[in-house]
């Protein structure tokens, strides 16, 4: 008898690890200078009062990934999803510390930050591979979406069969084209936001609730 | 019957494959088929090689180049090439199917192998299965 309630037991226990329900991490990806730091942080501070980290105009402020965990977001019809959202360093192929300097920044400092940046891009793509449910691909929508590292990073993402949601950042500004980035990636939902000021955000709520839910 | 080069008049055996990569000396495409008896024509009479090959009436044969194809940075090995301090090209294809990192220092052929990343990766796995 015995035997057979320790058999039920581990087979429970068995079970019950492979059928638990994992919490969706959605993982925030685009270039750098997308505005994902800045997404992060008002989704966070909308549902949890909390922040992410800091953003600044000069790229690749985010070097690690940063998660916050268990962020529950709901609309008003009641439906709600629980998430972990992971701030992912902007991704990009090349980087150069040269950059940095045009933003006045010492050359000792601009090469330590182009070093942390590239370790950066190494462990947004592990995660990626590793630990992402869904992604949140952010793009500048006063910027050109046809470029090389979206395509492919949207590919990268596309062959692991995550869902995508894309984001249309910047709409406060006057040259933002989100039809632009509607006509880039016509297979994924696109939203048109802007995460500084807030325009739109609850759309993008409401798409992560049906999408990721 | 041997070949000459047009460029530098190196001269070449009956069959000789060497003219298929382009010339040794000088790296010229082009070549003449030549009479054993003519061969020394060019320096005898100096003449040019066109000379002669317009008045053998034979064709100066051009290997045909293959135009350099240019490596995609996503076909290469290396995750990560740091062309100088603070200067880095990412291959993030490379980046994004999986752990192990192979870095390219500068633009030569020199690569630095991070053989624990790979190491890694197969324990990750192992692990994953005993789960």
């Amino acid at each position: 008898m015995s035997f057979l309630l320790k058999t039920k037991q581990r087979f429970a226990k068995l079970f019950g690890g492979l059928f638990k329900k994992k919490q969706m991490r959605i993982g925030i990806y685009g270039p750098p200078n997308a505005g994902k730091t800045t997404l992060s942080n008002r989704i966070v501070r909308d549902w949890t009062g909390d922040a992410v980290g800091p953003v600044s105009e000069i790229p690749h402020e985010t070097r690690r990934a940063r998660r916050k965990e268990g962020v529950k977001i709901s609309d008003e019809k009641g439906n709600s999803i629980t998430i972990d959202i992971v701030d992912t360093p902007g991704v990009t192929t090349k980087i150069d510390y040269k950059e940095f300097l045009e933003y006045g920044m010492q050359p000792d400092e601009a090469v330590v930050r182009a070093r942390e940046a590239t370790e950066g891009v190494a462990e947004a793509m592990h995660w990626l591979r590793e630990d992402i449910d869904g992604v949140i691909y952010m793009l500048d929508s006063t910027q050109d979406p046809f470029v090389q590292v979206n395509i492919m990073l949207v590919g990268i993402i596309e062959s692991r069969e995550l869902p995508v949601i894309i984001v249309a950042n910047k709409n406060d500004l006057p040259d933002a084209s989100p039809a632009r980035i509607k006509s880039a990636f016509p297979q994924h939902p696109v939203i048109s936001i802007s995460g500084l000021e807030g325009n739109n955000v609850d759309e993008l709520y409401e798409k992560m609730i049906e999408y990721f839910g | 019957m041997p070949h000459k080069c047009a460029q530098c008049g190196r001269e070449f055996k009956d069959g000789s494959t060497d003219i298929l990569k382009g010339c040794p000396s000088c790296g010229g495409k082009k070549f003449l088929y030549i009479k054993r008896a003519d061969l020394h024509r060019d320096v005898l009479e100096e003449k040019s090689i066109e000379e002669i090959a317009a008045e053998t009436k034979q064709e100066i044969i051009e290997i045909p180049q293959k135009a350099p194809e240019r490596t995609e940075i996503y076909d290469r090995i290396e995750s990560i090439r740091v062309l100088s301090p603070g200067s880095y090209e990412l291959n993030l294809e490379k980046l994004a199917s999986g752990d192990d990192m192979i870095m390219q220092m500068g633009s030569d052929d020199k690569y630095i192998v991070d053989i624990l990343s790979m190491a890694k990766k197969k324990k990750e796995g192992k692990s994953k299965k005993n789960r």
